[in-house]
């Protein structure tokens, strides 16, 4: 009714109060295991013929921490390399990105790279990046060096976790990790929250101004 | 009695009973409520059976229902002996009030609209009560309705532990309906944490010293703690409250007091020494004073703490009457402190009643919208001022010498008007075991001996309502004798559910992934059957078209619509468009797109990526592309002049040839533009209306390719045809013959032919010039046979001036078209045969 409190009533000495939404874009060559991933935290499951994206796919979950509740609104973009260009309509006004790559194939790492730098050109300033190497499950066939990408991440400032969506290692970790790292007051994470997220593109603002984070 | 409307409305909702089981009245559109969480309408039904009575939940999907199947039984309570139903204002609303139904455990609100219907319904709610069979097995036929029976121990709470749980499948549906389940997330989430409230939480007993005092006006000139102080452990909370704590005019008008502080000051000598206490909240209005003061150490478990005062005394609203009052929530449960000083005199029972109601009424707490009787507990205090009538002042102190405070007792006022239901229905006192604490002679034990001799009363009194409230003592103190009221007091144990931090942060999480679940599983779901649509050649002016089907997959309402990509100014390319670009596609139904492509550029390729976005869901991409037949129609000019053969016999090498500016011109005219000149020059010239009539789509299509491919065959298609190919060559040409630079300048000049001819001469390219005046002189030609073809000057002025002057934006307004025809018109009335010249 009227009563808007700025937190979910909670029961007394609770300090979990804020519900704060932010929106993730999840990045990265085609079938390194973008969805594999989204699959693996938002349902628990996996499927060893997950099929190609082509488009975005939107998912959310809820994860909790000691201090507040993070909402995540998950897009998992369509890694083909022709879809490129549309990208920029997801990323612009995430709050976190995981760019994932496959930890059998160097190409994969290598374009991950390359996400990373558009990122921290386009993105916004604040965004915060995680690097995934997936398919660890598959170490024995690895290409790329745990050492080289986590030197490539700490040059870089990125959360980095080498993950499997198939064992579900460190897929929750990684998500959890973001929620950490992203910072819970309103300024910092104005639009792309609290459900207008969906209408992508920053451009058509209007229904953004009522989108804080926490509400 | 019904309404006119119910009557189609209750036929449909007999239909979900059984012929023994009788509707008898309905309201509509009553909003279930709870804490602050509002859902959507439901219908009340009242349904007889046996001589026994429920009352029946239902949703409907429609705002009328208009079959039984638009209807769900949420719930069914029995009209018995644990059945009661309520009324509330709400605050600031004249049109709606909160009808409450209430059976054992179970309580529902509703917000229903203020009217006959509601007034019908509550009415016959109440009479159905009185006239119900109370016989419990006489309810078995609301076992099939299953939840809420009066068999069951089944209430709200417990009903919502598992996901069988009626709540789900409600919400289940509402989402299926379309109500997004994001935009009530908030209120959802708190509705349900309340519902699990017993799972993570327990019972714990605080101690609640409640302390009321009429002062007279006089200052504390004494101790308190024979009054705050008597018990010998220290309570966990004090809520005490003072009257009359200044009579001065000063008090009384401009709100302000020494006493107040000295009062505070005197409270806190006197508090229970062995704890630490602070203060919680304080409310003063006039003379009533309420302080709330909590043990040090349950300090940080008050929350939502708010104050409100009414005043009820002079003019129905001035402070010298009415009530202060304290809420606040401690761990899980709401408390809220009355403290009020209700209007004197023995007669005035009905004011003091009405004071009663106008303090429930107008205590709202401004920032809670809460009333008083919303809280889990209320403690009302204060000097009721309920006095002792038919019996006279002697006979009164006869019984109190005698100790017989239970004769006087059945003359108390407030005892009557309770056993009434006038005033204070829902609470409970304890037994008054001390003798009545009005009026006393000042600083003394003694009552009344002035002149009015006034019989002693029990003025002075401690209520309750609430669950888990247990008094433990009530009694007055005679020690503090400074006013002519004695201060009363009462001691609670009191329940109070504590949350347990970790179980309450399982519930909570369960109840977050729980609604991820639900949110996730009533996203938009749609599958598109292609997500590559290529197209066969593309060729100018010649639409094709693929389709798209588009199946509801999920389990909820699809509304789509094609997005713009960033930077684009549109969903799709010009090329393209899409019919519908946007829908709604009901679950399990499908949706045919259909992609039409009609190609004007030249290009040669189409390629695009569409981006189908689900409102509140997920976006797919669908690629369009297809190789693209190059035409004379929208080749430069230029180009064709210098191609040796028609377009679709060039190798590629020549036509990058031809495209090349270096090349050499071959032609002082394209020869495609020859073509069809030269045959409207043999054949068309005495025909009428030559430009004017529109050809068959094919016709044209047939001339398009008898030009690209170069044919020996006569020119296919009719005379008119051939014309509307001519002005579709002139618009398409890549750039128009007058270049678009010049435009202005043509249309300033419009009016002098010198300096018309001045901007063809000097201005244009020698291949644009001639191909300009080839036309002019075709078209002088054509106006020689005017009197056959009847066409005149003006008429082609304006149809060649709009194509050979056409904007750069094809369908953009045209402007100065006047200008633009004025400029052609000079053209076609000037002799031009001298201006023509050789092309180098």
């Amino acid at each position: 009714m009227a009563n808007r409190t700025s937190a979910a009533q909670r029961p007394n000495g609770s300090t979990q109060g804020k519900i704060c939404q932010f929106k993730l874009v999840l990045l990265g060559e085609s079938a390194v295991g973008k969805s594999s991933l989204v699959l693996r935290f938002v349902k628990g499951q996996f499927h060893e013929y997950q099929e190609s994206t082509i488009g975005a796919a939107f998912l959310t979950q809820t994860v909790c921490l000691d201090d507040t509740t993070v909402k995540f609104e998950i897009w998992d973009t369509a890694g083909q390399e022709r879809y490129h260009s549309l990208a920029p309509m997801y990323y612009r006004g995430a709050q976190a990105a995981i760019v994932v790559y496959d930890i059998t194939n160097q190409d994969t790492f290598a374009r991950a790279k390359t996400w990373v730098k558009e990122l921290q050109r386009q993105a916004s300033p604040n965004i915060v990046i995680a690097l995934a190497g997936n398919k660890q499950d598959l170490a024995n066939k690895r290409m790329v060096e745990y050492e080289e990408a986590q030197a490539h991440a700490e040059e870089n400032g990125l959360l980095f976790m080498e993950t499997s969506a198939k064992t579900a290692m460190n897929v929750n970790d990684i998500f959890l990790a973001i929620a950490k790292k992203l910072p819970k007051n309103e300024q910092t994470t104005g639009p792309g929250g609290s459900g207008q997220g969906r209408r992508l593109v920053e451009g058509d603002s209007g229904a953004k101004a009522a989108g804080n984070c926490c509400k | 009695m019904l309404l006119p409307t119910h009557e189609n409305v209750i036929s449909i909702v007999q239909a979900k009973f059984s012929c023994t089981e009788i509707v008898r009245t309905l309201h509509l559109n009553a909003s279930i409520t709870q804490k602050g969480w509002v859902d959507e309408s439901r219908i009340l039904a009242l349904v007889e059976h046996d001589s026994t009575f429920a009352l029946f939940i239902i949703i409907s999907e429609k705002v009328k229902p208009e079959s039984f199947s638009d209807l769900t039984i949420e719930r069914a309570i029995p009209i018995d002996k644990h059945f009661s139903c309520d009324t509330d204002p709400i605050p600031e609303s004249y049109t709606h009030i909160i009808f409450s139904i209430i059976h054992k455990k179970l309580k529902l609100n509703f917000v229903i609209e203020i009217g006959f219907e509601s007034s019908n319904f509550a009415s016959e709610v109440i009479r159905l009560k009185e006239v119900s069979s109370f016989n419990v097995n006489n309810f078995n036929w609301l076992d099939k309705y299953s939840c809420g029976g009066s068999q069951t121990e089944i209430d709200v709470q417990q009903a919502t532990m598992n996901d069988q749980s009626p709540d789900l499948p409600i919400v289940r549906q509402k989402v299926a309906q379309g109500h997004g389940i994001s935009a009530n997330r908030e209120s959802f989430l708190r509705y349900q944490l309340s519902l699990k409230e017993p799972e993570y939480t327990h019972l714990q007993e605080f101690s609640i010293f409640v302390g009321t005092w009429n002062v007279n006006g006089q200052p504390p000139t004494i101790s308190l703690k024979n009054w705050l102080s008597v018990d010998q452990e220290p309570p966990d909370v004090y809520a005490i409250g003072f009257q009359e704590l200044d009579l001065s005019k000063e008090a009384f008008l401009m709100f302000d007091t020494p006493r107040e502080a000295e009062w505070r000051k005197a409270i806190m000598d006197a508090i229970h020494p062995d704890t630490k206490y602070r203060s919680v909240a304080y409310v003063r209005l006039v003379g009533m004073q309420l302080e709330v003061l909590v043990n040090n150490s349950h300090y940080k478990y008050i929350r939502n703490v708010a104050i409100d005062t009414v005043g009820t005394g002079i003019l129905g609203k001035m402070g010298n009457k009415g009530g202060v009052a304290v809420r606040l929530e401690l761990h899980n449960t709401s408390l809220c402190f009355v403290n009020a000083h209700l209007a004197a005199g023995v007669e005035e029972v009905e004011r003091r009643n009405q004071d009663y109601n106008d303090i429930n009424q107008r205590a709202n707490f401004r920032r809670h919208p809460y009333t008083i009787k919303e809280h889990d507990q209320v403690y009302w205090l204060g000097d009721l001022n309920y006095r002792i009538t038919e019996q006279s002042a002697f006979q009164v102190k006869k019984y109190l010498a005698s100790d017989d405070l239970a004769s006087v007792l059945l003359a108390d006022q407030l005892n009557q008007q309770k056993d009434l239901s006038k005033v204070l229905q829902d609470y409970t006192e304890g037994d008054i075991t001390f003798q009545p604490t009005y009026k006393f002679d000042l600083n003394s034990d003694v009552y009344d001996t002035s002149e009015k001799a006034r019989a002693p009363a029990w003025t002075d009194r401690i209520l309750w309502k609430g669950k888990g409230i247990h008094q433990l003592a009530y009694r007055s103190h005679m020690d503090l004798k400074i006013s002519d009221h004695k201060p009363v007091s009462a001691l609670f144990k009191s329940e109070i559910c504590v949350v347990d931090q970790n179980k309450y942060r399982k519930v909570h999480e369960e109840v977050l992934k729980k609604m991820d679940k639900l949110e996730n599983e009533f996203l938009p779901q749609v599958t598109v059957d292609q997500s590559e649509v290529i197209f066969d050649t593309v060729k100018f002016r010649e639409p094709q078209h693929r389709e798209i089907i588009i199946a509801n997959t999920g389990q909820v309402l699809a509304e789509f619509e094609f997005i713009k990509k960033l930077d684009d100014v549109s969903y799709c390319k010009e090329w393209l468009s899409i019919t519908p670009f946007s829908g709604c596609i009901k679950p399990g139904e499908k949706c045919d797109l259909r992609l039409i492509v009609n190609l004007e550029q030249p290009l040669e390729s189409i390629y695009d990526i569409l981006v189908l976005h689900l409102i509140g869901g997920k976006d797919m991409f669908i690629t369009v592309s297809g190789e693209c037949q190059r035409s004379c129609f929208t080749t430069s000019i230029a180009t064709l002049s210098r191609a040796p053969v028609p377009l679709l016999q060039l190798t590629p090498d020549q036509f990058k040839h031809a495209e090349n500016q270096q090349s050499s011109i071959l032609y002082s005219i394209p020869r495609e533009l020859w073509l069809l000149v030269d045959h409207l020059y043999r054949n068309g010239l005495k025909t009428r209306e030559l430009f004017e009539s529109t050809a068959l789509h094919e016709e044209i299509i047939r001339i398009r390719d008898w030009l690209d491919l170069g044919s020996m065959d006569p020119i296919p298609g009719s005379i008119h045809a051939v014309a509307e190919a001519l002005l579709l060559f002139l618009s398409y040409t890549r750039d128009p013959i007058i270049p678009y630079h010049l435009h202005d300048t043509c249309i300033a000049a419009a009016s002098n032919y010198q300096n018309c001819k001045q901007i063809v001469m000097q201005k244009m390219s020698d291949l644009d010039r001639n191909v300009f005046l080839y036309l002019c002189m075709f078209l002088q030609e054509l106006l020689k046979y005017s009197n056959e073809n009847g066409t005149d000057p003006k008429t082609l002025a304006t149809i060649f001036g709009d194509i050979l002057l056409r904007d750069p934006i094809r369908n953009s307004r045209p402007q100065a078209n006047r200008g633009k025809a004025s400029f052609i018109y000079h053209f076609l009335i000037n002799d031009q045969s001298s201006l023509i010249m050789p092309c180098k």
